[in-house]
Parts: structure tokens; C-alpha cells; sequence
């Protein structure tokens, strides 16, 4: 899934600055579940929106609610009115969802509440790991299902470097060696042999943005 | 399993008494409305909070644990604790229908109770001067008092039902004459025709019934007893008969039984209570004749023995030549009743075995139309509870006759299910509370109370002992998957499943993490609701800063740490209690700054100290949230404070 953060909310503020009337709109798939942009957080910014605008002479207005999934314009129907009803709108969405509210809704400036960082999965300890570079080319199946492209912070295709050390990753001490945990996996799998095979460059023509999949409907 | 499903306490309880509910009630100090609850289903509950049967206790699941709720001397508090409330809501007559009731024990006077309160005229119509029944000519002062049972009545009384006592059906009226006068009838007579043993003298004089015996010690007369006294029975009747000669002065108070303790009828608290005192038990040991010139002087008797028949059910018979005698100035009679209804002329046409009345189904309704039946009567000989249900059953039925409506469907609820094993290990350990007794020396010289009941502090901690059983977390539809419940759960209750994740309300300990927890504000937990939560920290704000403005303080604290008798400090209208802090979601702490308070005070329970689990992990979490939150908005995050108690 997505795993996206929420800004500052002085960067916030700074964004919203001159407007009063703001429809925060959360998103009930990836963000809700990385805990960063469900209906919770949807309440819990425009409480922080409402405090941090008390001295403002005209008063901040807000509403929120969190459509099931931002990035589809169909959901987005249902707040047409509040759309229409308000002067801005901070989108707690990844990118992708930002950018659907704002070409469904053109005449409203829409906001980014988050920052959205990468495709990633919980650690089960309360982290958000990221896991794939949406690279176009994905080589998994060479690799014993874990990707260097991403978990390797130097994204060696053939690995491991002089750098692993205990495990660890040189480039920062808490990240395991994507290249030992591939080496592991693969002699889980019996597939220690293939790993003498040299991976040829990737071909990053793939990875052309922006990028596109004919879904054929 | 359904979500609605039932406590096994209130599925036990024959009139679905809520006791979640009020047990929840008294755990917050809020009696009133513990009796709110109560007596929305019934009008004896100082009674029931003394001598019910408890058949709530039995299947109570705290008693996985430990002990089960004293969920009877719960009752008993809240409805000592408002003795003097006497708020009562009077109805109507809505309808011009006129009821009779006839017998004022617990089944007719709930049955007028409630028909009053459907809005009927109802009149009761009972033999004795007294109303009460078995309540207060059979169960002795020191287990219930009779001022107890006469506050209930005249509550029932003050809705406006009339008593017509001294007044006797078969002797000074008959069903057709209360079928002219009224539209239905209701008998409930009890059943207090004492059963005699198959032996020769139990004419002498000295020998008499328990029923009699305690109904004419109730009035204040006073029985000859002598020196020797010996109780025939092994049932309640058996026992508080022996325990009410010790407190008459008898020196030797004898309960001869035909079977062993283990079958005994009377449990065995109270026979123990009943030895504490000075009563002497014979087990396995039957009379076979009365002896005495003019007046009970010994009783013949035999040993008795349990054998194996040919299918293996035990049979009791007499020991040979084991014969033995007992000396008895007095012999009590406590072997059985019957109902009297031999001399009624007029209902022979629904009468039945033993003096019975025979009914069509639980709702009373007999072969006589207008004319409803119920409690012992139908019963024999049963408890006041299970009197109460029918009084219950049958105003319904009645109501139901008079307006032409098709009989009340009967549901059977589903109720939760045990407590898992794997759960059982993970909730504290806490022994029932134990009510103070009058000492043995006192309560033998008189008939006073021996159960002195609850104090404050043991009422409340008793209550909190209860596990809330099926008012924990419900997952809505706004739940997107995330599985953070199954993450946080102490009680690893929830599961993911192939979609959404689930809740076994049955194992659901209604600590709340999962809702504080949840990113799609997905869960609700029925103990303390989210809608509840707002509108109780809205009329705290509200009042915060009517008192004092600007400068206006919240504060929340834990439920289960702090509480006690209303007028106390945590009854603050600035104060919120919580059943557990750690429930309360960030924006409950942010939500008063956002409406101009200054301060939030949290009174947090020490490490380990926690009702639930791990509190302190999930509040510290909370408050460096909202701590983040408030500084980032501007305000100094030192104005929420956590104090640790
Ligand atoms: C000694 C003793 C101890 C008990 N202890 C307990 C206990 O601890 N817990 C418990 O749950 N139960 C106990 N019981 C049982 C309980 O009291 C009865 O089951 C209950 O009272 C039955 O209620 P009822 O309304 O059917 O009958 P009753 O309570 O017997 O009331 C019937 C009423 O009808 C009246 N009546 C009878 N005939 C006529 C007539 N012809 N015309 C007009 N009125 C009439 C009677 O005078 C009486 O007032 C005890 C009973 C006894 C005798
Ligand atoms: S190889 Fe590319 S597509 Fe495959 S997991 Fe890695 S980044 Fe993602
Ligand atoms: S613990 Fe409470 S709710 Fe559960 S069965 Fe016992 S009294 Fe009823
Ligand atoms: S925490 Fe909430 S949203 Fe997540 S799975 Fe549980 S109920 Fe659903
Ligand atoms: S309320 Fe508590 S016990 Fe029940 S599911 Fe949620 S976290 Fe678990």
C-alpha cells in the first residue's frame, strides 16, 4: 500500500493561510490503514486547524470526511455540496488522491495534508517499511521475493557489497542488508546456486513516467 | 453469534432483569439509577436483594474466575441506598377495565403492579389482614425484615391499587362473583397447605407446621417450644424454622433429615449458619410415629439408607432394626406444602393435581375465560422470583386479552457464551465482597437483620468486579481493514478473518483500546458509547466554563480507581469518569482546548494498577499526541497535565 505522512502543520497553516472555510477530505484505503489520513486524523486536524486559528479575527470553518477511496471520482460525488459550501481543501491523500479531487474539482484550490513517501508495509512494531520502487521491470522472482531495488539503500542488482556489516546495511545501521536477507531466503528455497547468475542491468525504459497500463476496458 | 446477544446473568433471571446494567450503575455511584433499571422489571427489589434464589449468580461468568457478582446484594444496596426516594410514576386509569387479584403475595402484587402501570383498575383481594404473602408470614425478620417488604408494597399500593384484605375467595367471594364485578381475575394463592409424614400422632398437641409456626411467630404470638425441639424437613421452611426457635430461647433445636446435607433443598451456607447458631442436624433419619399422653413427648424413628435399584437410580429405605427414639417437647412439620384450594367451590373446573391450579402455558391463561393464574398456586411450592415472573407473564396476558391482541410471542434469547480459556487467565483475580453479619451471640437473642448488607466501598468495588459481559467493541462499516484492533487488543480478541476483522462479543472485555486505536473511528464500545463520551465532555466544558470562564479546567480520571458515594470530589460536573483512561482518544484531550478551556488534567493510575491492561502504555501514547498536537497549534502543551495517583 501507500504509506503517506502528514505535514507540519505549520506548513499546513502556511498553505491554507487566507482561506477560511476548509473541507478536509480523508481517504478510507492505504492512509487509513498506515494510520496517517483516516476519519480519525480527518477530526483530529481540524481540531488542530481550529486551535492553531483562534486568534484569527474571522474564524476558520471547518468540516471533514473520508470518502472510501479518494482516487476514484465516482466517491467523490458525494461531497459535491461541501465542495461548493467551502473556500478550500486539504486533501489527506497520497498524491494520487490529491490530484483526482483537484481535476474533479477545478474551481477550489486542493491542498496536500501529507507527504506521500512510498509503497510499504507494517514492520508488525508500529513502522511503515517501504518495500517496492515501482520500478516497471520488477525482478522478485530472482531475488527470493525481496527487492534490492528498494531495500538496498545503493539498489545493487548484485549484492551484497563490501558495506554489510552484522547484518546491517553501511549506509544506515538500521537497516538490515537486503542483500543477507536475500542470500537467506534463497537458501531457505534450495536456490543458493542461482545467486552465482550475474543480473544484467534493469531496463529503466519501463519505468517511463508518467507511466501507464492499458487495462483493456 | 448475534450482537445483541444476552448476559447469561439476565438470560438466567426469570424476569430478564438488566444486571449489567445497574451492576454497571453502582460501579459509577449512581444508585438511583441502579434502581431506575431495577425496578423497571421489578417491584420487590429489597426483597429479591435479600432472599432471591439467584439463579443470576449461578450462571454469572465472573464465577470463571473467581466468584460471581453478588449480583442479589447489589440489588439489595441500591434499593437500601434509595429507601427513601420515593419518586414514584404514576399511570392513568387509561383503560375502564377492572382487574381482580386474588392472594397479595408476590405473584398477585406484581401482577397489580404492572396492570396498574399498563393503566387498569386493579383491586387485590386477600384473605389474611395482611398483604405480603409468604414474604411476611413465612420468611423470618432476621433474613426479612417485614418494614422492607411493606416499603416495596406500598409503592405497589400508591399506583394507585386498591387491597381488599380479610376478604377470602371460597369463603367471602367466588370467581363468579368477581367475573360479574371484573373483566379478568388473577389467583395467586400460594401454596401453603403443609404435607403431613405418614405416621400415627401428629395429632397430639406440640406438634405443628412451619408454616404456621412462622406465620404465627410473624404475628408476635409465641409458640410453646419447652426444652426439646425437633424440625421435620430438610427445605428453607426446615431451617428457618429451626433458626427462629434458637432465637425464640429453645436450648435444643434438632433438624431431622431423611437424606444427607448433599440433598438438602436449603444450601449449605445455610445450614452452616444455621450450626454457627446452635441448630443440631440428623441426617439420614425418618419419623415413624408421635408419641406422648395428651402431648408430644418423643418421636420413633428410623435410620434411613440410599441403595441402588435395578436402574441404578438411588432409593431411600429404612434401615432395619434401626429404630431409635427422640425426645420433643415440640415437633415443626417441614415436609412439604400444597396449595389450598380444596375448599373453593368454584374453581374445581381448572383444578388439578395436589391442589394445583392447571394452566394452558406460562402466560396463566386457564380453561376459565377472564380468569388467569400464577406463582405457587400453579407452581407449587417455588420461589418469590419465580412468583414475580408469573405475576409478570400474566399481566401481560391479561392486558393482552382485554384489548384483543394475539398472545405475546415468546423469544428465547441468545446469550454469550463462556468465557474462553485462553482469556480466563488474562483478567485479575478479585474476591467477592463479603457482607458483615450481626454476631452469632447477637442474632440469637433476637430477630434482627443478620445481613447487615454493603458499604459503600464494597458496593462500588463489587460492582466493578463485573465484566461488563457483551457491551464491548462493535466494528461498523466505516472499517477499512487495517487490523490495527487485532494489533492492539490485551485480550487478543480481535481476528482478522477474510475481510474485515472480528469481534467475538463474548470475549470482548470492553477495555476500549481497539476504539482508541482505530484509525477509521470504526469501533464503538457499548459500555460507554462515542456519542455518550461527547455529550458528557460537552456538559463538562459547558459547565467548566460557566464556573469559570476562561480559566476553565477538565479533568478525567479512571472509573475503576476513583469513585465513590455522589457529593463526593470526583462528582464534579468538571470531572469525567472513564472506565479505563486509556480509552480515551486523543481528541477527547484536545476537543476542551479547541472550546477556550485552559487546563486538562488527567488522574492516571500507577504502573500496574490498571483494571484492564497496560493503561499507562496507551495513555502516554495519547497524551504525547495531543501534547504534539497543542504545541503545534500554538499552545503550551504543559497545559495538559498527567497526574499519577
Ligand atoms: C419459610 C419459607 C421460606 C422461604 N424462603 C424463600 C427464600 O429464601 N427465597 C425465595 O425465593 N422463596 C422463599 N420461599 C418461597 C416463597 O415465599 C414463595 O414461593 C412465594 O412467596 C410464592 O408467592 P405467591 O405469590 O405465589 O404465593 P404466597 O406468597 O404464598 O402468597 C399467596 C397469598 O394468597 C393469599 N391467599 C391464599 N388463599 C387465599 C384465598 N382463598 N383468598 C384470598 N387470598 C388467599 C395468602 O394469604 C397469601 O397472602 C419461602 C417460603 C417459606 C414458606
Ligand atoms: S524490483 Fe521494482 S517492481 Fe519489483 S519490488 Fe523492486 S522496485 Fe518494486
Ligand atoms: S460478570 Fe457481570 S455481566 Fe457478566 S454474567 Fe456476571 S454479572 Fe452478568
Ligand atoms: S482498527 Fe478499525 S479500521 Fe482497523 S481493522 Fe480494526 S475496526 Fe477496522
Ligand atoms: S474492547 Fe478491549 S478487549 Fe474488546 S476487542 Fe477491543 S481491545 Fe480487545
Amino acid at each position: 500500500m501507500v504509506i503517506a505522512e502528514i505535514k507540519s502543520l505549520a506548513d499546513i497553516n502556511e498553505m491554507i493561510k487566507s482561506f477560511r472555510k476548509i473541507f478536509i477530505v480523508g481517504c478510507g484505503e492505504c492512509v487509513s490503514v498506515c494510520l496517517t489520513g483516516g476519519q480519525k486524523q480527518v477530526e483530529l486536524l481540524s481540531s488542530a486547524l481550529r486551535i492553531s486559528g483562534r486568534n484569527d479575527k474571522e474564524k476558520r470553518i471547518l468540516k471533514g470526511k473520508t470518502i472510501s477511496r479518494q482516487c476514484e471520482p465516482k466517491f467523490l460525488e458525494q461531497i459535491n455540496k461541501d465542495i461548493e459550501e467551502s473556500d478550500a481543501v486539504l486533501s489527506m491523500a497520497c498524491g494520487a488522491g490529491v490530484q483526482t479531487l483537484s481535476e474533479k474539482f477545478r474551481k477550489i484550490p486542493v491542498f496536500p495534508a501529507m507527504d506521500t513517501k512510498f509503497i510499504g508495509v507494517s514492520d508488525e512494531a508500529g513502522n511503515f517499511i517501504e518495500m517496492c520502487s515501482a520500478c516497471g521491470d520488477c525482478i522478485l522472482s530472482l531475488t527470493g521475493g525481496i527487492c534490492p531495488v528498494t531495500r538496498c539503500p545503493k539498489g545493487l542488482l548484485n549484492g551484497p557489497c563490501g558495506g554489510s556489516k552484522n547484518g546491517k546495511c553501511e549506509a544506515n545501521p538500521e537497516t538490515p542488508c537486503a542483500w543477507l536477507l536475500i542470500y537467506e531466503k534463497m537458501k531457505e528455497l534450495n536456490k543458493l546456486e542461482e545467486l552465482k547468475n550475474i543480473n544484467n542491468p534493469k531496463d529503466w525504459s519501463k519505468n517511463m513516467r508518467p507511466g501507464k497500463v492499458n487495462a483493456g476496458i | 453469534m448475534s450482537i445483541t446477544a444476552m448476559p447469561p446473568c439476565q438470560a438466567a433471571c426469570p424476569i430478564r432483569t438488566d444486571v449489567r446494567g445497574y451492576v454497571y450503575a453502582i460501579s459509577k455511584g449512581d444508585v438511583s439509577e441502579a434502581i431506575r433499571i431495577i425496578r423497571e422489571v421489578n417491584p420487590f427489589p429489597s426483597v429479591c436483594g435479600r432472599i432471591c434464589t439467584r439463579a443470576c449468580e449461578s450462571a454469572c461468568r465472573r464465577g470463571q474466575i473467581d466468584e460471581p457478582i453478588a449480583i442479589a446484594s447489589l440489588k439489595r444496596f441500591a434499593s437500601d441506598e434509595t429507601m427513601e426516594q420515593k419518586d414514584i410514576f404514576k399511570t392513568g386509569p387509561y383503560y375502564t377495565e377492572k382487574i381482580a387479584i386474588v392472594g397479595g403475595g408476590p405473584s398477585g402484587l406484581t401482577a397489580a403492579h404492572d396492570l396498574a402501570l399498563l393503566g387498569y383498575n386493579v383491586v387485590v383481594y386477600e384473605a389474611h389482614d395482611e398483604l405480603g404473602g409468604m414474604m411476611t408470614r413465612g420468611v423470618p425478620e432476621y433474613r426479612l425484615p417485614k418494614n422492607v417488604v411493606m416499603n416495596d408494597i406500598e409503592r405497589i399500593l400508591s399506583l394507585g391499587v386498591e387491597a381488599r384484605t380479610n376478604t377470602a375467595l371460597g369463603k367471602d367471594i367466588t370467581v363468579d362473583e368477581l367475573m360479574k364485578e371484573y373483566q379478568a381475575v388473577f389467583i395467586a394463592l400460594g401454596s401453603e397447605k403443609s404435607l403431613f409424614p405418614k405416621c400415627r400422632g401428629i395429632e397430639l398437641p406440640g406438634v405443628i407446621t412451619a408454616v404456621e409456626f412462622l406465620k404465627q411467630v410473624s404475628r408476635g404470638q409465641r409458640p410453646y417450644l419447652g426444652q426439646k425441639v425437633v424440625i421435620i424437613g430438610g427445605g428453607h421452611t426446615a431451617i428457618d424454622a429451626a433458626r427462629t426457635c434458637i432465637r425464640l430461647g429453645s436450648p435444643d433445636v434438632t433438624v431431622l433429615y431423611r437424606r444427607t446435607i448433599n440433598e438438602m433443598p436449603a444450601g449449605r451456607i445455610e445450614v452452616e449458619e444455621a450450626e454457627s447458631e446452635g441448630v443440631k442436624f440428623r441426617y439420614l433419619s425418618a419419623p415413624l410415629e408421635f408419641i406422648g399422653r395428651g402431648r408430644i413427648e418423643k418421636i420413633r424413628c428410623t435410620e434411613m439408607r440410599f441403595v441402588a435399584d435395578e436402574s441404578r437410580r438411588r432409593r431411600l429405605v429404612p434401615v432395619e432394626d434401626s429404630e431409635f427414639e427422640v425426645m420433643a417437647d415440640a415437633v415443626i412439620l417441614a415436609i412439604g406444602y400444597n396449595p389450598r384450594t380444596d375448599d373453593i367451590k368454584d374453581i374445581e373446573k381448572i383444578s388439578g393435581k395436589r391442589g394445583t391450579i392447571v394452566v394452558k402455558d406460562d402466560t396463566g391463561t386457564t380453561n376459565l375465560k377472564g380468569v388467569f393464574a400464577g406463582g405457587d398456586v400453579v407452581s407449587g411450592p417455588m420461589s418469590v422470583i419465580d412468583a414475580i415472573a408469573s405475576g409478570k407473564r400474566a399481566a401481560i396476558a391479561i392486558h393482552r386479552y382485554l384489548r384483543s391482541l394475539p398472545p405475546k410471542e415468546n423469544e428465547e434469547p441468545t446469550v454469550l457464551k463462556p468465557l474462553d480459556e485462553k482469556i480466563i487467565p488474562l483478567i485479575e483475580k478479585r474476591p467477592q465482597q463479603k457482607m458483615a453479619q450481626l454476631p452469632v451471640e447477637e442474632r440469637i437473642k433476637n430477630f434482627d437483620e443478620v445481613n447487615l448488607g454493603f458499604t459503600w466501598e464494597q458496593a462500588i468495588s463489587e460492582a466493578q468486579r463485573c465484566l461488563n459481559c457483551g457491551a464491548g467493541a462493535e466494528i461498523s462499516d466505516e472499517c477499512v481493514s487495517c487490523l490495527n484492533c487485532v494489533r492492539v487488543c490485551p485480550y487478543n480478541v480481535p481476528v482478522a478473518s477474510e475481510y474485515k476483522p472480528k469481534i467475538d462479543i463474548s470475549q470482548c472485555q470492553a477495555c476500549g483500546i481497539c476504539a482508541s486505536e482505530c484509525p477509521a473511528l470504526a469501533i464503538d464500545i457499548k459500555l460507554d458509547t462515542k456519542e455518550q463520551s461527547i455529550i458528557k465532555l460537552q456538559n463538562a466544558i459547558n459547565s467548566a466554563k460557566n464556573i469559570s470562564g476562561n480559566n476553565s479546567e477538565i479533568e478525567f480520571y479512571c472509573q475503576y480507581k476513583k469513585i465513590g458515594k455522589p457529593g463526593t470530589e470526583t462528582s464534579k460536573e468538571t470531572s469525567i469518569g472513564k472506565p479505563c483512561i486509556a480509552r480515551i482518544d486523543i481528541s477527547q484531550f484536545i476537543k476542551p482546548f479547541e472550546e477556550g478551556c485552559k487546563k486538562v488534567k488527567i488522574l492516571a493510575c500507577k504502573d500496574n494498577d490498571c483494571h484492564f491492561k497496560e493503561c499507562n502504555k496507551w495513555l502516554n501514547k495519547h497524551v504525547n499526541e495531543a501534547k504534539r498536537i497543542l504545541k503545534e497549534s500554538g499552545l503550551d502543551p504543559e497545559q495538559l497535565t498527567v497526574v499519577y495517583e
